[in-house]
């Protein structure tokens, strides 16, 4: 049987990681793959780039070969009970689900890995052939990341236990998970991203995340001895600003080393039109 | 009496820079002035003239009686329980495991201990005005969210849940300890951790009393500030922007201003339409007119934009230019807010 990939697309806040989570879905259902993408800190960030009204937390086709779902919280609490922590028959459900809601708030580890128990559970059906996680930005992802051993060093024994053990393999299989972070070519994108893929490599939380650099200007061909040529007003100030944004781009693009360039979109207005465009040049990553 | 503006919106939208500059332009007419931020870029500091931003306020040179600080959440949440807690509560509650936990992602804890910061400021009289970049978490709502979660945990809404009977004594702890049902969920899940979690709870709850006084306290300086939101002409930035203004009007908070960051010229849109005159060179002229096209399509978008969300929630709209690199001298950083003239308008 052929594996499921599983490909979690993280990045620092505001640098279009919902859209190239989006796009690359997309991508990969457009290629005749069977795909799930997957919002999972249910913002609607993903529902507005796949065209789509509202997800549910049951998986909706939303183009073909497409399906796409959010995070509920509470479903996801139930289901893990139920379908992962196998409680036994008669257990009183909703008491020990009451329970795990507390622990989920308070207790380190319990409410990430509910949450990225949820994909990797789906990638093991056989169902998908990409689960595409819109996961949340970088801080947050690492948690994620780190949260089967953190649960291991808490719990001694027991289902969860063993639970977290087999998550955390996954996690680190590069044969099945890949890492995806979105940055845009600006100093804290490329800083934090720079820091979030040390720290992965560091404490050996997944396999080496690949860059996609998002927003980044098509060369104009303008020089700057040109500028003197154009006089004053809008054509100057045009051309000033593309060749600072060109400079400040490829300063910061060169301090990352990336595997993916995706271009600003000048004039697109919805979020579906801008992955859609962004699905055009992605290329598949992997 | 202190003026406090609290600048929120979308991460990535410049939120630390303009507070820095609000602050800046503030000082400028003379008043003392605090901009407490969050994570700092190194440009920043480096604008600000000062090595890095620390817990404490440092004075910045040649900005007048201008000074900034920087939040430390786990510091800020330490502090909060020594000033709080029984000393002997405090000193379990630090020790306990779950507790560095809950300070570093209780989705709220940085905001909860950014809104302590900015009380404690206001309460020290020592500044004319405060401005407060808030932490990026529930795209900045949390920070308005967060005296009310951070009672709620306390006040033992999550305890009572857990034992399914009003708030119980710490004598009590053992008594439902005891139960059957936690007993199988403990087993179920492999640990005591739901009893250790329960005696955390219980001790954090000991400072219930005072906690949701302060939590009041906070709210209320938030009601009586100026709220100002930051957003950029980019998809995620604009939903933000629309998200917050809904959730705020149920929290009781109008926002006064909209600072549109990134703005390009409106004189850019006609532009693009006349034919170009006085470049001789057509190779220069094609590609200095393909690039003006490209950015007007973009200043039409921005424009739209900015139309939409201030017909839409009545406030006024002040463009914020976009500059590259970001501001790297104290007066670049005055030059970003002092056209808009929004510091004189809002009388900040």
């Amino acid at each position: 049987m052929p594996l499921t990939r599983l490909v979690l697309v993280s990045g620092k806040g505001g640098t279009g990681k919902s859209a190239v989570a989006a796009a690359t879905a997309l991508d990969f259902a457009r290629r005749g793959h069977r795909v799930l993408a997957i919002d999972m800190l249910g913002q609607a960030g993903l529902a507005a780039h796949l065209r789509s009204s509202k997800l549910q937390y049951a998986p909706t086709e939303v183009r073909p070969g497409l399906f796409a779902m959010t995070m509920s919280r509470s479903d996801a609490l139930d289901e893990y009970l139920k379908v992962q922590l196998h409680v036994p028959h008669g257990a009183p459900t909703r008491q020990i689900s009451a329970a795990l809601a507390v622990l989920a708030d308070t207790a380190p580890g319990v409410r990430e890995i509910i949450s990225i128990g949820k994909p990797i559970a789906e990638a093991r059906t056989g169902k998908w052939d990409v689960v595409v996680v819109d996961a949340p930005s970088l801080g947050q992802f690492q948690s994620y990341l780190r949260a089967p051993r953190i649960i291991a060093e808490l719990v001694p024994t027991g289902n969860v236990r063993r639970l977290a053990r087999r998550l955390e393999e996954i996690l680190l299989d590069g044969h099945v998970t890949s890492i995806q972070l979105v940055a845009t070519p600006a100093e804290l994108p490329i800083l934090e991203t720079t820091e979030a893929i040390a720290s992965i490599k560091d404490d050996k939380l997944g396999p080496k995340p690949m860059v996609a650099l998002n927003r980044v200007l098509t060369e104009s061909g303008m020089a700057e001895p040109d500028l003197g040529l154009l006089g004053s007003g809008p054509l100057l100030e045009a051309a000033r600003l593309q060749l600072d944004l060109e400079t400040e781009q490829s300063r910061w693009a060169n301090a990352l080393e990336h595997s993916v360039t995706l271009p600003y979109l000048f004039g697109v207005f919805t979020p579906g039109e801008v992955a859609e465009q962004l699905a055009d040049r992605i290329g598949s990553p992997l | 009496m202190t003026s406090t503006v609290v600048v929120t919106g979308a991460g990535g939208v410049g939120k630390t820079t303009l507070s820095a500059a609000l602050g800046a332009a503030i000082s400028l007419r003379g008043a003392s002035t605090l901009v407490l931020t969050i994570d700092p870029a190194k440009r920043l500091a480096d604008a600000l003239g000062i090595q890095e931003l620390a817990d404490t306020p440092i004075r910045i040179q040649g900005a007048g009686d201008m000074w900034a600080a920087m939040l430390d959440a786990s510091a800020s949440w330490e502090a909060i329980i020594h000033r709080y807690a029984d000393p002997e509560v405090g000193r379990r509650l630090l020790a306990n495991r779950y507790f560095q936990a809950l300070a570093d992602r209780f989705p709220a804890a940085q905001s909860y201990a950014a809104g302590e910061r900015m009380a404690e400021y206001i309460e020290t009289k020592r500044f004319d005005a405060i401005v407060v970049d808030t932490p990026p978490s529930g795209g900045g709502i949390d920070f308005y969210r967060a005296p009310a979660m951070a009672n709620d945990l306390i006040s033992g809404k999550l305890l009572r849940w857990l034992t399914g009977s009003n708030l119980p004594g710490r004598g009590l702890i053992y008594r439902f300890t005891a139960k059957p049902m936690l007993r199988l969920a403990d087993a179920v899940l492999g640990g005591p951790m739901l009893s250790e979690v329960t005696d955390f709870l219980l001790d954090l709850r000991t400072m219930h009393d005072t906690i949701s006084v302060r939590s009041r306290t906070i709210e209320s300086y938030l009601r009586q500030a100026t709220t100002i939101v930051a957003t950029t002409a980019d998809p995620t930035p604009i939903h933000e922007t629309r998200r917050f203004f809904s959730e705020l009007e149920g929290i009781d908070i109008e926002p006064r201003a909209i600072l549109f960051n990134r703005k390009l010229p409106h004189s850019w849109l006609e532009a693009a339409e006349y034919p170009i005159r006085g470049v001789d060179d057509p190779a220069i002229r094609a590609r200095a007119k393909a690039n003006l096209r490209s950015w007007a399509s973009e200043a039409r978008r921005q424009s739209d934009a900015a139309d939409e969300i201030s017909a839409r929630y009545h406030v006024p709209v002040y463009p914020v230019p976009w500059t590259t690199p970001p501001p790297q001298t104290l007066d670049a950083l005055r030059s970003l807010v002092k056209d808009s003239r929004i510091v004189e308008d809002l009388g900040l």
